[in-house]
């Protein structure tokens, strides 16, 4: 069969509000350089880390998996992973964690700078994955500085998730405020979280308006767009920058989304990303559009995302991190991806099969069977890591892509 | 006597065949975090599931290569129908991949009885407390599924059998302060593995029958380089021989599936619900629960207890939790003193001949 492939490389419209995007970011850095200046206690979280309560105690919070992909799309991550290697941290630990640690003991960054510096305290939460905690262990060791853990229990099911395990986390995020207290020597303030609860709150609810506008067709953003104006939502969740920035953002979508804008010319395919982005390799996602392939919507995006209630604290920060969807033991991703496959008229998904990422990537196989037998659903997959591009096989995956569509071309458009 | 426990493991899946004839019911459980306890006290028979060192035929459709052979493995025997005499199954979260693994067992094996249970990452009292609720909700649901009333008695019986096993076993490891063991590191292993199977009374009668004898016995190890060997778990009892023929004798280990598996007691109490999410929790924690530090001081305190020359740490490869605390415990031996062998590990495609080789070069560098 005859591909309709372009001569030159597909480079997308962006989004005019991913520009804006740059400012928030140096903002960001500026204040986190600054803020031994500015008296700003400095918070090392994971991922699935109610972030509100940095905020609430007015300290910045720093991510170190979003640094480590920021490092991995500024092309440094492989020399810090081999570092990270060369001192002892062995091979095949998350590249999330050995790229930070490469940045760490050669106190560069992504940036050409020194690095991110020091944290003042260290928060780990038992959120996405039990090496998270593992992991801020092993840099307490480096820092010598307050470690607190926030405990979380794993439902067999998320759908369903019992009282207990909602006292449980409550209590736990109840108790690192108090940690917080006494290691920042700031007075928690229940108000002052009830306003960032809020503006959590909201910044999710724009985030959703914005997935939910993804179901037109042709798809209004491109997954390149959804993944870097996600880092509000990671590190900026519960500010009103945040805010502000997805108002923005979700105006700009509506107005595609009114003039039938399409984020990639000749939309014939849409698409599911599952699940982590290859930061090194951002462009592969134009790879698909070239073929006239649209991502429509991902998980990814809406791991981040998530309703709180500023008159119960507490209780909805529990609730909300634990309903991420890889926090329980059954395939509970699958039915996610079904409820979105109708909605966003949706003709396979393409699963990067994340070889550091374990956890994350080990019910792929079975989601996959799940959604061809149940629907018929075609999907390809590709092995790759997120932050370290030592192992990736362009040329390889290029011609997965091809197969692939000419599969889909062959289902769709029958000759 | 010794070759009995090994016989009885090799042929497990053989000796659970005969049990379910008789009309018994037989549950699997993953890891040291499953009190069995409360299986016992159902009535049922726990067994522990495990892998074996056979290359992967059907699992491979189902997991990613570059999950632990461990669990590729366990699901690879459960597909093959290796454990289709069990009546249920018990997950644990523990690590990562334990948690992966329940959704995709209960979809291709579908098996008539299932549980996952919650156990926390901590070990205050909070988390006891939470444990202890988790426990009864497992309780509860044995109870239902076998028709067997599960009371405090038959909860403190359980406890009753499973210290003394306990007990048993660490009178065991003990025999190896001796300067001269009377029993190898490789027969030590496959007296515990066989514990994983045999019911616990069943197993204790051995283990005394074995003490008993001993003393008249030979002492037949002797001269090898003392050695500990900590880390995951395996299936080859062969890496414990190749040990042995390369001059070195395990003394002492911590292993997943080792002493980590007996150390630690459980109280009898009338709230014996309480005493298992204790006893559980509080034990020598594996290391996907925090923190790492109460681990790290068992293993210096058995080395030096143990008189060891050496220690080799062995992780399963792509085992994320070992390979975070292998810097830490690397270090915390060095620093006392104790050479470390790193080894990383597959039990599928074991290659004897250059396991052999590390070791061996490294005994040279010890003596």
């Amino acid at each position: 069969m005859e591909k309709e492939k372009a001569t030159v490389p597909f480079k997308p419209v962006r989004l005019a509000t991913s520009a804006a995007l740059g400012t928030l970011n140096e903002n960001y850095y500026r204040d986190l350089a600054n803020a031994k200046a500015d008296g700003k206690p400095v918070i090392w979280i994971t991922s699935m880390t109610p972030i509100e309560l940095i905020y609430a105690f007015d300290g910045i919070p720093f991510l170190p998996e979003n640094y480590s992909a920021l490092c991995s799309s500024r092309k440094v991550a492989a020399e810090f992973c081999e570092s990270a290697e060369g001192r002892g941290m062995p091979q095949g630990l998350c590249s999330y964690a050995l790229c930070m640690f490469g940045s760490i003991f050669e106190q560069r960054g992504a940036l050409g700078d020194e690095g991110a510096g020091k944290p003042d305290i260290l928060l780990a939460t038992e959120g996405a994955c039990a090496t998270h905690p593992k992991w801020w262990e092993a840099m307490q060791r480096q820092f010598n500085c307050p470690l607190i853990i926030i405990d979380a229990a794993y439902t067999v099911d998320g759908d369903m998730l019992p009282e207990h395990h909602k006292s449980y986390l409550e209590a736990e995020i109840k108790k690192a405020a108090y940690e917080l207290e006494e290691y920042t020597g700031r007075k928690f303030d229940i108000d002052r979280l009830r306003e960032v609860v809020t503006l959590s709150d909201r910044a999710s609810e724009l985030w959703d308006e914005i997935d939910e506008m993804r179901a037109a067709v042709p798809t209004p953003v491109t997954q390149i767009d959804v993944f870097t104006c996600l880092f509000a939502l990671v590190t900026l969740r519960g500010t009103r920058e945040a805010v502000e920035f997805y108002e923005q953002l979700r105006d700009e979508v509506k107005e595609r989304l009114d003039n039938g804008v399409g984020a990639i010319p000749n939309e014939k395919f849409r698409l599911i990303w599952d699940l982590f982005p290859v930061y090194h390799n951002m462009r592969l996602l134009n790879y698909f559009a070239e073929f006239g392939a649209a991502f429509v919507t991902d998980l990814y995006g809406n791991a981040f995302s998530g309703r709180v209630d500023a008159s119960d604290p507490f209780g909805s920060l529990a609730e909300r991190y634990l309903s991420f969807f890889m926090r329980s033991a059954s395939l509970g991703k699958s039915e996610l991806y079904k409820q979105r496959i109708e909605k966003y008229h949706v003709d396979g998904i393409v699963f990067h099969s994340n070889r550091c990422c374990r956890c994350f990537s080990a019910e792929q196989p079975e989601t996959g069977q799940i959604l061809r037998e149940e629907l018929g659903l075609p999907s390809m997959t590709f092995e790759a890591d997120m932050v370290d591009p030592r192992i990736f096989d362009d040329a390889q995956v290029k011609a997965r892509v091809e197969t692939f569509i000419e599969m889909l071309e062959a289902r769709k458009y029958p000759k | 006597m010794e070759s009995e426990f090994y016989e009885s493991y090799s042929k497990r899946h053989e000796l659970a065949e005969g049990w379910k004839k008789a009309g018994k019911g037989i549950i699997g459980y993953f890891c040291n975090y499953t009190p069995e306890e409360l299986i016992y006290a159902s009535g049922m028979i726990p067994v522990r599931i495990r892998g074996t060192a056979e290359n992967i035929a059907l699992a491979d459709a189902h997991l990613p290569t570059f999950c632990c052979s461990f669990i590729r493995s366990c699901l690879d025997q459960a597909l093959r129908g290796r454990y289709s005499y069990l009546d249920g199954v018990v997950f644990p979260k523990t690590c990562d991949m334990t948690r992966c693994l329940p959704g995709i067992w209960k979809r291709n094996m579908k098996p008539p009885y299932f549980w996952f249970l919650p156990v926390p990452g901590k070990s205050n009292d909070d988390a006891v407390d939470f444990f202890t609720g988790e426990l009864a909700l497992f309780k509860e649901s044995l109870a239902g599924y076998t028709g067997n009333k599960i009371d405090n008695e038959s909860l403190n019986k359980a406890i009753k059998v499973y210290n003394e096993n306990r007990s048993l076993m660490q009178e065991i490891n003990k025999l190896a302060l001796d300067d001269t063991p009377p029993l190898t590191g490789s027969e030590v292993y496959a007296i515990m593995l066989s514990g994983l199977i045999l019911p616990k009374d069943e197993h204790s009668a051995m283990l005394r029958k074995l003490l008993d004898n001993l003393p008249s016995s030979q002492k037949t190890v002797n001269g090898g380089v003392r050695l500990m060997i900590a880390g995951n778990t395996f299936e080859n009892i062969e890496l414990m021989q190749a040990i042995e023929e390369c001059g070195g004798t395990v003394v002492i280990d911590d292993l997943d599936i080792g002493t980590r598996y007996y150390w630690n007691h459980i109280e009898e109490s009338d709230e014996p619900l309480k005493s298992l999410a204790d006893g559980y929790l509080r034990r020598i924690p594996c290391p996907c629960k925090h923190l790492t530090q109460p681990r790290i001081e068992n293993i210096l305190k058995l080395a030096n207890d143990y008189r060891v020359k050496g220690v080799i740490l062995i992780n399963q490869k792509y085992c994320d939790t070992h390979l975070y605390d292998r810097p830490m415990i690397e270090n915390s031996l060095q620093q006392a003193g104790f050479p470390v062998l790193l080894v990383e590990h597959s039990d599928i495609g074991w290659a004897g001949g250059k396991f052999k080789t590390m070791v061996r070069a490294f005994i040279e560098m010890l003596e």
